[in-house]
């Protein structure tokens, strides 16, 4: 058989730059990735509920704080009552500065990731120079304006955060959460979606505004603890939520974006700040340590 | 024209002729192993020519610009679906160079009434160990040079790109005798361009010249000059790199410390 490219580099250089570095045009025209074709006449077959068997993945959150951004998901994914799986990754490293976390169907979620993580690097090498912030936001909305289709057939849905670092003349974290259809929202302190979320931003919103000082301020370790408590807290209300789990020693996943790059937080690191803390901790509850 | 067997034979030629004649003054490229992986090196003085590939691969290019554009191309968008599709580990340049690039150039070369592609190009991908980092040439015509076969004895631990075969050979034997895989950074970009003057001198010289490997001081001399009108390219594939992509530019910051008073 041919080689495929033959065709395209035997017809002399590229004289269409409009798909240049564009990997998701590059999959369409091979083939190789899957997109609802609205053509194809499939109305809705229900609300979200329709799939009753479909895994979901729940709660994530993130906040800026001094050094940058913090991202952070439980690990409980769930099909309606099951407990699906209780070592899930929902927060993704896409690429050196940018963190995808994912609340919705991991299915189509990670999926998602592979290609925005495909599309940034091919970008990248094709182009030999960084995609902006900007477009890297949106080519995460372009991939969830095709999943739309596959969302109104009740199959899929995708709450995604987006974190990354401007290296640019900015040099700031920047954060962005997502609606189903695409819409990419700036945000400036804190953001949380899943079915876990109320009770997130309940703590968030409170620690932000009643606290001793607002999230913007919180040192790292401030960061990680006030992150701990608050998926707990999710879990405490909602079956779908992990929180953290003392018992199996599954604690959530906690990347900070910094100029520097990622860094995954260690879960003895979070052992220790969750022990330290007022629930189970060795102190007496007087003792608990006070915020900020 | 074609139907006729030995005007084929002729035109082969003529085409072979023009191209080498076209690639013959390209900066020369060498690529080594050193202590932290491969370095590939060049000096140039208005485009880059060395270039990321995929998480474990770099190519350096000698030719026309938009050939080894299409060919870069090529190779990214090849190395990028297969890592898509299946995955990074799938990504295997012996593949990739045996059963399309080759294909594709050894078409377009030999299909006399389009246009050849005219360029050489030199493929590094990184092995899970050194010894494993295979070092891969694929010449206008198609034809492959590579330590990566099985069967190879011993695998050499560099590999070279010239403009004329004698410039290539002449930084072979160059290397052969002076190049150490287990060398610092410093020590490796020193012999690299050392081995780049001895490939730079080998383009001007006579044929006969062009065999006899020059005096250490005339070797020092021209790099020094060279070096004062033309800037040092250089890439890093990193063994053991933090993140998966193990691709990196050297800065000009990090680099000049490294030449220290040789520069």
């Amino acid at each position: 058989m041919k080689p495929p490219f033959l065709d395209r580099a035997a017809s002399g250089p590229a004289t269409d730059t409009r798909d240049a570095g564009d990997f998701s045009a590059l999959l369409q025209t091979r083939g190789l990735h899957q997109t609802y074709d609205p053509s194809a006449g499939r109305g809705p077959i229900g609300g979200a509920s329709a799939v009753p068997g479909q895994t979901q993945a729940t709660t994530i959150l993130a906040f800026k704080f001094a050094d940058g951004v913090l991202v952070a998901g439980d690990r409980r994914a769930t099909a309606g009552n099951t407990v699906v799986y209780d070592r899930a990754d929902k927060v993704l490293e896409i690429d050196r500065h940018s963190v995808m976390a994912i609340a919705g169907v991991p299915a189509t979620a990670w999926e998602m990731a592979r290609v925005l993580e495909h599309s940034f690097q091919y970008y990248r090498r094709t182009q030999l120079q960084e995609m902006s912030v900007g477009g890297k936001v949106r080519a995460l909305s372009k991939l969830l304006r095709d999943n739309f289709g596959f969302v109104m057939q009740g199959v899929g849905v995708v709450v995604p955060l987006f974190a990354t670092y401007d290296n640019g003349p900015a040099n700031e974290a920047k954060l962005y959460f997502y609606d189903v259809m695409g819409a990419n929202f700036e945000v400036a302190e804190y953001a949380a979606t899943g079915s876990g979320s109320p009770a997130v931003r309940g703590v968030l919103y409170y620690e932000n505004t009643w606290g001793a000082k607002p999230l913007h301020e919180y040192t790292l370790e401030e960061s990680l603890r006030i992150t701990l408590r608050a998926l707990d807290t999710a879990a405490e209300a909602d079956t779908a939520t992990g929180g953290v789990d003392r018992h199996g020693r599954i604690f959530p996943v906690i990347k900070i974006i910094h100029a520097k790059g990622i860094t995954t937080i260690e879960d003895d690191t979070m052992r220790g700040l969750f022990n330290a803390g007022r629930l189970n901790g060795p102190q007496p509850l007087s003792a608990g340590v006070p915020m900020g | 024209m074609i139907e006729e067997p030995f005007r084929f034979v002729e035109a082969i030629a003529n085409r072979r002729e023009y191209i080498e004649t076209q690639i013959a003054s390209g900066s020369p490229i060498v690529a080594l192993n050193y202590g932290g992986g491969v370095l590939l090196c060049t000096l140039g003085r208005e485009r880059q020519k060395i270039f990321e590939v995929y998480d474990r691969i770099a190519m350096g290019a000698i030719g026309h610009p938009g050939d080894i554009e299409r060919l870069r191309m090529t190779a990214i968008e090849l190395a990028s679906t297969e890592g898509f599709t299946r995955s990074a580990g799938d990504v295997s340049l012996r593949r990739m160079a045996n059963y399309s690039i080759s294909p594709a150039l050894k078409a377009a070369f030999e299909q006399i009434y389009g246009a050849p592609y005219l360029a050489r190009v030199l493929f590094v991908e990184l092995g899970a160990e050194a010894s494993q980092n295979t070092f891969l040439r694929v010449d206008y015509d198609g034809s492959i040079q590579t330590n990566g076969t099985p069967f190879t004895k011993s695998r050499t631990e560099f590999a070279v790109l010239g403009g004329t075969r004698a410039s290539a050979e002449l930084m072979e034997r160059f290397l052969k005798e002076k190049h150490h895989g287990g060398a610092t950074l410093k020590d490796a970009l020193d012999v690299a361009l050392d081995a780049w003057t001895v490939g730079y001198l080998a383009l001007d010289a006579s044929e006969d010249e062009a065999e006899t490997m020059p005096a250490e001081d005339k070797i020092r001399d021209t790099r020094k000059e060279q070096l004062a009108h033309a800037t040092v390219e250089a890439a890093i594939l990193e063994q053991g790199a933090a993140s998966h992509i193990t691709f990196r530019s050297v800065t000009e910051e990090e680099l000049r410390p490294l030449l220290g008073d040789n520069a």
